[in-house]
């Protein structure tokens, strides 16, 4: 059982989330290793990790799905005993279909306004905001089980925001979803933040990674590390580096170095200058005249796999 | 430490929290549209009972021919017992006692008895029907003739039943056994469906608690539970002449109330089930115990008295006894209160117990 008192130094109340040695196992099978995680309120905090890293499992642990075997955590400020109680407040939108084939997009969407207390006007009103938002108002009138699988993706994030909650948690939202409606969603989940509003996310693809404020990494159920993208690339020892391709290898690396600048031979053969900063480009080429130059920025999948490396 | 305080408006909140009208017509919409949209189940819900009900009707109505005669053997007798055998339009029903034999005769659902207790053979008749009555002792007096000594010592009683053909008595039973199997079998799938298609998850994680679940389940189908008996009574009364001597309504009420415990039994059943192919696995397991021991088709006092008790613990025993009651009897709600309705109300308020808490909230 997780225990529900607080007192630890991080249970306070600008946490959405926070939790400390979360334990789970299904059978034999540990899925959840002393897992601690801590999510800022009004943040987008993605996370990250590999197939059956327990992604999934730590998104149902914080809404009440699962009983944990150990550890304790704080959601929106209540013991995750008490987690029902918020219900009203948290969206969930989980990664495996959850709408009914067999109703309409509009009373898929009615529905769980229904279920929220959402009605009259404001209901209306959700709802064709929504379905605008997703690009979906023409189609309100068919079958949930006739759209196309990014189309009930799109309806399936619309009925999980019907209710205004100040917790999200996404799992996999954008999965089959085009790169311009992408766009657009992301744009909407940065202006959920700005309200106030926590998202939980949890994403295969890099780019949308990078957009969040806090990536958590997750390996075999514990957490890897927690922090900005920029911050994890540092962690992982990685950073910017603008790759030159000189006619005077030696003679270029020792002039950059003398100026205190970290030097490499890479690959090509070119030299790899690591920078602090986009601002020292500009003094790095003034010292050379490369034939060609590329910025290289490091991934958040290289970091992920140095430090998994590492750890 | 304060003591919590329950004052009315908490006690509102937390009726409100957990109890919510609105919630629970939500779910009823929803499955009242699901409904709608499903023409095969909506088709099976109204018509098949149909179908079932006059298929009933024609292969029972062959054997209204036959006599159906109660036999309570103490010994003794075995020349007349044998004798009674060999009669090939006796329909003969062995009974536990004398009196069971006498409220079946009373019930209309037999047309007389014999009763052997040693040297003593005891004839019960219905009053109702002479002929019947005349043809009864002539086989008596038939099987008794090897043993002429004994012929005079036939006591006849007369009982006062009625006239009834095998339908009538079949009828009420059957509109009850049409409504508990298709409403079981519709919500077990409706609610595997809901954990299969993810919708569960969704719910657990929403202010919808079990209990509003359920119940908007039940306000949602017993719209089509109303439909369901009233095209089946139709048929039952129009097209197989069976009286209606009470109230509709009465007969109504006592199909919802079996209807409700057929679906909080099927949202309790849909756990055990991970596939539809499952569900239909479950017809043996709960449906057929029903049919053949609810005496829906022949008497309960003629089920062997070790199984009997199974008898008294389903509810179509109770529905099947209530509905002949209003219908055939014209009796009232209030009796077949005891212990009809009383059974029926319990075995519902259980399985929705039961239901609600195996939901339960933690999926994994
Ligand atoms: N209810 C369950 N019963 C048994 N095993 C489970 C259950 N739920 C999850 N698991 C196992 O726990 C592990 C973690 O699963 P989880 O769904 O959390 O992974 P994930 O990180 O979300 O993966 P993905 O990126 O594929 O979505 C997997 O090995 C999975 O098989
Ligand atoms: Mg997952």
């Amino acid at each position: 059982m997780a225990k529900d008192d607080d007192g630890g130094r991080a249970f306070d109340g600008r946490y959405a989330v926070v939790a400390e040695g979360l334990q789970k196992s299904f059978g034999q099978l540990r899925v959840l290793k002393d897992l601690s995680v801590s999510i800022p309120r009004g943040t987008t905090y993605c996370l990250l990790g590999p197939n059956g890293s327990g992604k999934t499992t730590l998104i149902r642990a914080i809404v009440g799905l699962i009983r944990l075997d150990g550890g304790r955590m704080q959601v929106l400020g209540q013991p995750v005993g008490q987690v029902g109680r918020l219900y009203p407040r948290i969206g969930y939108m989980t990664q495996h279909r959850a709408l009914y084939p067999d109703l309409t997009l509009q009373e898929n969407m009615e529905f769980f306004a229904g279920l929220y207390g959402v009605m009259g006007q404001r209901r209306a009103d959700r709802i064709s905001d929504l379905l605008e938002m997703v690009e979906l108002t023409e189609h309100r009138d068919r079958l949930a089980g006739d759209l196309s699988g990014g189309m009930y993706q799109r309806l399936s994030l619309a009925c999980t925001l019907i209710h205004e909650p100040e917790l999200l948690l996404l799992d996999e939202p954008t999965v089959g979803i085009d790169p311009l409606l992408r766009q657009a969603f992301w744009e909407y989940f940065d202006g959920l933040a700005a309200g106030g509003v926590t998202i939980i996310i949890t994403t295969h693809l890099m780019d949308e990674a990078e957009r969040c404020q806090v990536v958590g990494f997750m390996r075999g159920g514990s957490m890897l590390a927690e922090s900005s993208p920029e911050a994890l690339k540092r962690l992982a020892g990685l950073f910017t580096t603008l790759r030159l391709w000189t006619g005077d290898l030696e003679g270029d690396r020792a002039r950059l170095e003398s100026r205190g600048y970290e030097v490499r031979v890479g690959a090509g053969p070119a030299l790899e200058v690591v920078l602090q900063s986009h601002d020292q480009i500009k003094a790095v080429l003034d010292q050379v005249q490369p034939l060609d130059v590329r910025l290289v920025e490091p991934s958040l999948d290289q970091a992920f796999l140095k430090l998994a490396e590492v750890r | 430490m304060r003591p919590p305080s329950f004052s009315g408006q908490k006690v509102g909140e937390l009726l409100e929290s957990r109890y919510n009208p609105r919630r629970i017509r939500a779910v009823a919409l929803r499955v009242v549209r699901q409904l709608k949209r499903d023409p095969r189940t909506i088709g099976l819900i109204t018509f098949a009972p149909i179908f079932l009900m006059v298929l009933f009707g024609y292969a029972l109505s062959g054997e209204m021919s036959g006599i159906h005669l109660g036999v309570v053997d103490h010994g003794g007798q075995d020349g007349l017992r044998s004798s009674l055998q060999g009669e090939k339009d006796f329909d003969l029903l062995y009974l536990g006692s004398q009196s069971d034999a006498q409220k079946l005769i009373s019930d209309g659902r037999l047309q007389g008895a014999v009763v052997m207790d040693g040297g003593a053979v005891r004839l019960l008749l219905d009053a109702s029907s002479p002929q019947v009555s005349d043809r009864i002792q002539a086989a008596v007096i038939q099987g008794l003739r090897p043993r002429e000594a004994t012929a005079g010592q036939v006591d006849v009683r007369y009982v006062y039943g009625y006239d009834l053909e095998m339908m009538d008595s079949v009828g009420p039973a059957v509109l009850g056994l049409v409504v508990f199997f298709f409403t079981f079998i519709t919500t077990t799938i409706s609610f595997l469906r809901e954990r299969t298609q993810g919708t569960l998850e969704k719910f657990m994680v929403s202010p919808l608690s079990r209990t509003e679940m359920v119940s908007g389940y039940l306000l949602g189908f017993s719209l089509f539970t109303v439909i369901q008996s009233a095209t089946t009574m139709l048929v039952v009364v129009f097209g197989f002449g069976v009286p209606m001597n009470g109230s509709p309504l009465t007969a109504f009420a006592i199909i919802l109330l079996l209807g409700a415990g057929a679906l909080v039994l099927g949202a309790l059943f849909s756990n055990f089930a991970s596939s539809e192919f499952q569900v239909v696995q479950f017809i043996p397991i709960v449906i057929l115990p029903q049919v053949v021991l609810s005496g829906v088709w022949w008497p309960l006092q003629s089920i062997p008295s070790f199984i009997r008790p199974i008898s008294y613990l389903l509810p179509l025993t109770y529905s099947s006894d209530a509905l002949r009651m209003v219908m055939l009897k014209g009796a009232t709600l209030s009796q077949v209160l005891v212990p009809d309705l009383l059974f029926l109300g319990g075995f519902f308020l259980v399985m929705f117990a039961a239901a609600t808490a195996m939901l339960r909230r933690e999926v994994g």
